[in-house]
């Protein structure tokens, strides 16, 4: 690009519609937490639903597989903040708004036993937030419509019994976290 | 009667990286050549004359041994965007 000063109104307005083109960048990245958590809690959710099924004692051992998640977690966001070149608004809330999420999820665990463990109900509520925000800043309607699904599933998790809730939360990951994530996925991919 | 364009902002390449910084929280050195098909000489002369007229801030360290350079607007550079858009509409609408 050169130091042209000889701008017509319309040059000027097709460099600043082009430049705001590109630094809208790719915000499908985020399809990755999305697609890893979203296999990551369904495989939990079921594997609790079937340990629960077989009678197993602790079937709540299986969310330890979450704590490989955590550490890749945080190993991948480290290395793409590190990676990228430009920081978007968006990625800065993003950060919060998901750091916050991790902060009640883990709260909400160590204090579980306050609440008999109900927890899969809870977590699927304080999901619809991050979910639904990042939705809307996105503008993905699908993620927006995942966020509203937690929101159900939540509601339908607190009319069942215990050893459904985690069928539920199966569900409500499926809809909202692993379809939205491959649908932006794709979207990166076009 | 039409205002006058600001000159700083009138200048192809000042002006797309002025519309990069609006759209990101903050942008290294790499990126913003990157983006604008500049070269390294140009795009460090137009960023020293945004920066002198308090349009951005340019922050130098270090990343490991590579020295980083990040932009990021002002307030006063978004103002001055702002003012720049709204008389080019002016223009556009003449």
């Amino acid at each position: 690009m050169k130091d042209s000063e000889n701008l017509s109104a319309q040059q000027s307005l097709d460099i600043i519609t082009s430049m705001i083109d590109q630094a809208k960048g790719n915000v499908q990245r985020n399809s990755f937490y999305f697609l890893l958590w979203g296999w990551v809690v369904v495989l939990a959710n079921l594997g609790m639903f079937t340990l629960s099924m077989l009678h197993y004692k602790h079937p709540y051992i299986v969310w330890t597989i979450t704590i490989p998640a955590w550490l890749y977690t945080l190993y991948h966001s480290f290395k793409s903040s590190t990676d990228k070149t430009a920081t978007s608004h968006f990625d800065r809330i993003s950060a919060a708004l998901w750091i916050c999420y991790a902060i009640c999820i883990f709260t909400l665990v160590v204090f579980g036993y306050k609440i008999n463990y109900q927890l899969g109900p809870v977590i699927l509520i304080v999901s619809v937030l991050p979910t639904f925000i990042s939705g809307m800043i996105l503008r993905f309607k699908p993620l927006m419509i995942g966020g509203i699904f937690f929101w159900i599933f939540g509601i339908i998790g607190f009319l069942l019994p215990t050893y459904m809730q985690s069928l539920a939360g199966a569900v409500a990951i499926l809809c909202g976290y692993l379809i939205p994530g491959y649908m932006l996925k794709n979207k990166r991919e076009e | 009667m039409f205002n006058d364009l600001d000159p700083l902002l009138h200048s192809q390449l000042r002006l797309a990286v002025m519309s990069l910084l609006i759209s990101v929280e903050s942008a290294e050195f790499t990126f913003l050549k990157e983006k604008t098909k500049s070269t390294a000489g140009n795009l460090s002369v137009q960023l020293d004359k945004l920066s002198e007229a308090g349009y951005i801030r340019v922050e130098k360290s270090f990343r490991g041994k590579k020295p980083l350079t990040t932009c990021s607007i002002t307030k006063k550079g978004i103002k001055a965007f702002e003012d720049y858009v709204n008389n080019l509409k002016q223009y556009i609408n003449k």
